[in-house]
């Protein structure tokens, strides 16, 4: 009887847990790099949790860990300890990403994160509607005559829709940018994940990718989470978490998150 | 059920073209490129004629704004001449082909690599690499992932085939750009500044990979502006302003600034001599600047007792007349023509003096071959003697 007693207020906890929609959860997550100078310890146990349908930024100066903290968030490299937990909604039950397979690890990724990168833009030798369709093809997740309409609908969402059977070579790098976004968002995931996405763009055109990340967080509910060193786009995420030197230095984390969660409700 | 479809469109596509030289890799014809934006109509390629072989390793060069990327473009099929006709591998690219037709047509003839590596982020390396076969269903589906690794292991990443792009290095990213555009075996590469983003080592590593394709008969056409790998291939081909530099002007002239190449190819004639032909004479007066485009000439002196020798022999990149147009006069050795016929270009003494002017380090460069010369005209003087 105690021990249904316990299940059920474990069951409980969980449910409070991931029904507050927390997306993402890392739990004393630190990484290690070991190099011939010796290792170097790029995050050190970092704690934070991320709710569905929030905006955030990780904001750092070069070197401080974004991009390697982005990596264990979206289980592409490897933690040295600690787990990174991301919960189904309502199932309640946690999963951490990096007891996953390979496979299951891919799998889950390509259904759930989208990835815009400053850097990985697109196919040249494809069109703008076939760089979109081609990681649905790959996922089987669609069929032929979905993919492309689903494509053109990415596209329109990012105003390209004209543009469909253009070379990336023939539109402008933020325009590029917008199909990668559009790219990523393929496969319908819940949660993009963007590492320094209007890193080489001019501030106008940069301002053009927020609007459409802000557009998606409002419209689609997406939770997206950003890497950025421009301290500039502070003001425009729904929370900014500050690291350096491996550690989140915002103290006031727990009290932001909960500010965050309270204007929405 | 999807493959012959695929080929019935493709049949229906690219044409095969005819009088086309089976050596030739790619033939721009008469290429014209014309932008037109709010300020106006803009000639970025004005009538070029380019013939590349098949396995050469030929770099472009030419400063920012002279059409460099422009031309590559009209090569891969990315962008649409305004006029001419470009062959690639003995097929019209652009005559009668949809656009997805030719990006069918592209992924089985040619593979391309950019500054900026395009490998998909959520793909691991030997998937990214596998990509190009998928996409033009070329290779058994089961062979793929064992010939995308061979690729792999050709570049040195077979170890890291299992990560995503972020994880490994730029250039190791711009090493896995480069296995995949090979994935389908193509013929031809072409690459646009592969070596821009990169520290001097990964961007030798590059070059040695291309001079192994090279070797192995692949033909290479790359944009760059870095002169430690101009200098490692076959060719260098100069863009000035939306005009091809004559390759035997650049080759013979090469501190030239590109506006005076371009001047001297706008005017520079071209005249060809048979075996043995006099080309000038002693003690007549030399109103030419000669180089030689193909074939050796003879420098011979020509002593009292009408006993000749042969001085020295020039060959295709070296250039005479020189002596005689800045110190004025006659000659001072006559020139003729080997056992081949020659080739040269020719150019006006007035223009060749006016542009010396213009152009210290060429005319510099110039009065030391002219000082080399002159030494070995004496030494073989006096030898002869």
């Amino acid at each position: 009887m105690a021990n249904l007693f316990i299940a059920v207020a474990l069951a409980a906890a969980f449910v409070r847990l991931f029904m507050s929609s927390t997306i993402i959860e890392l739990r004393n997550v630190s990484k290690t790099y070991s190099t011939a100078a010796g290792d170097f310890t790029a995050l050190k146990k970092v704690n934070m949790k991320i709710e569905a349908g929030e905006f955030v930024g990780i904001v750092g100066k070069s070197g401080a860990g974004k991009s390697t903290l982005l990596n264990m968030i979206n289980g592409v490299d490897q933690l040295t300890s600690g787990e990174v937990l991301v919960a189904e909604r309502a199932d309640g039950e946690k999963i951490s990403i990096h007891e996953m397979s390979e496979d299951q690890r891919a799998l889950w990724r390509g259904l759930k994160m989208g990835v815009v990168y400053q850097s990985f833009q697109l196919l040249p030798m494809l069109t703008l509607i076939e760089n979109i369709t081609l990681p649905m093809d790959l996922s089987g997740n669609f069929k032929p005559r979905e993919s492309k309409e689903r494509a053109m609908q990415l596209l329109q969402l990012v105003e390209l829709e004209e543009h469909a059977n253009k070379l990336p070579a023939f539109i402008s790098g933020g325009q590029q940018q917008r199909v990668a976004i559009a790219r990523a968002l393929a496969n319908d995931p819940p949660i993009l994940v963007a590492d320094e996405p209007t890193g080489s763009l001019d501030s106008i055109t940069a301002d053009h990718i927020f609007d459409v990340f802000e557009q998606l967080v409002s419209d689609q509910k997406k939770t997206i989470i950003m890497v950025t060193h421009d301290t500039g786009l502070v003001s425009r995420f729904s929370r900014n978490l500050t690291i350096a030197d491996g550690e989140l230095v915002d103290t006031e984390m727990d009290s932001q998150l909960d500010k965050t969660i309270r204007r929405r409700k | 059920m999807k493959t012959p479809s695929l080929r019935a469109k493709l049949k229906t596509g690219p044409v095969q073209v005819t009088d086309f030289a089976s050596e030739s890799m790619i033939e721009l014809r008469g290429i014209v490129k014309r932008f037109s934006n709010a300020a106006g109509e803009f000639t970025v390629l004005k009538g070029v004629d380019l013939t590349i072989n098949r396995g050469e390793f030929v770099s472009i060069v030419g400063k920012s704004g002279s059409g460099k990327s422009t031309l590559l473009n009209m090569i891969t099929g990315i962008d649409h001449p305004t006029e001419g006709q470009v062959v690639v591998n003995a097929t019209d690219i652009y005559t009668g082909v949809t656009e997805s037709q030719r990006s069918k047509w592209r992924g089985k003839n040619l593979g391309i690599v950019f500054q900026f590596f395009q490998l998909l982020p959520m793909l691991t390396l030997l998937e990214n690499v596998m990509l190009p076969m998928d996409y033009v269903d070329l290779y058994d589906f089961d062979e793929r992932p064992e010939r995308a690794m061979e690729l792999l292991k050709l570049v040195g990443l077979e170890k890291f085939a299992d990560k995503l792009p972020v994880l490994v290095s730029t250039g190791q990213q711009q090493l896995a750009a480069i296995a995949r555009a090979m994935a389908c075996d193509p013929p031809l590469l072409v690459a646009d500044e592969p070596t821009g983003n990169l520290d001097s080592r990964s961007a030798d590593t590059i070059i040695q990979l291309f001079e192994l394709f090279v070797s192995q008969g692949k033909t290479i056409v790359m944009v760059t502006h870095d002169p430690s790998l101009t200098s490692r291939t076959h060719r260098n081909i100069i863009l000035s302003d939306g005009e091809l530099i004559n390759e035997t002007i650049s080759r013979s002239l090469p501190q030239l600034r590109h506006r005076h190449m371009l001047e001297f190819t706008r005017i520079a004639e071209e005249r060809e001599y048979q075996p043995n032909e006099t080309i000038i004479s002693r003690d007549q007066h030399v109103d030419h600047f000669f180089m030689i485009r193909e074939g050796e000439v003879e420098v011979v002196l020509h002593e009292q007792e009408k006993q000749e020798f042969v001085l020295s022999h020039l060959h295709s990149g070296e250039f005479f007349g020189e002596i005689e147009l800045l110190r004025g006069g006659k000659a001072i050795a006559s020139v003729r023509a080997g056992s081949k016929p020659v080739k040269v270009l020719t150019l006006p003494r007035a223009d060749f003096l006016r542009v010396m002017q213009e152009s210290p380090i060429t005319a510099e460069a110039i009065g030391k071959i002219v000082q080399e010369k002159l030494e070995v005209q004496e030494t073989g003087r006096q030898v002869n003697r």
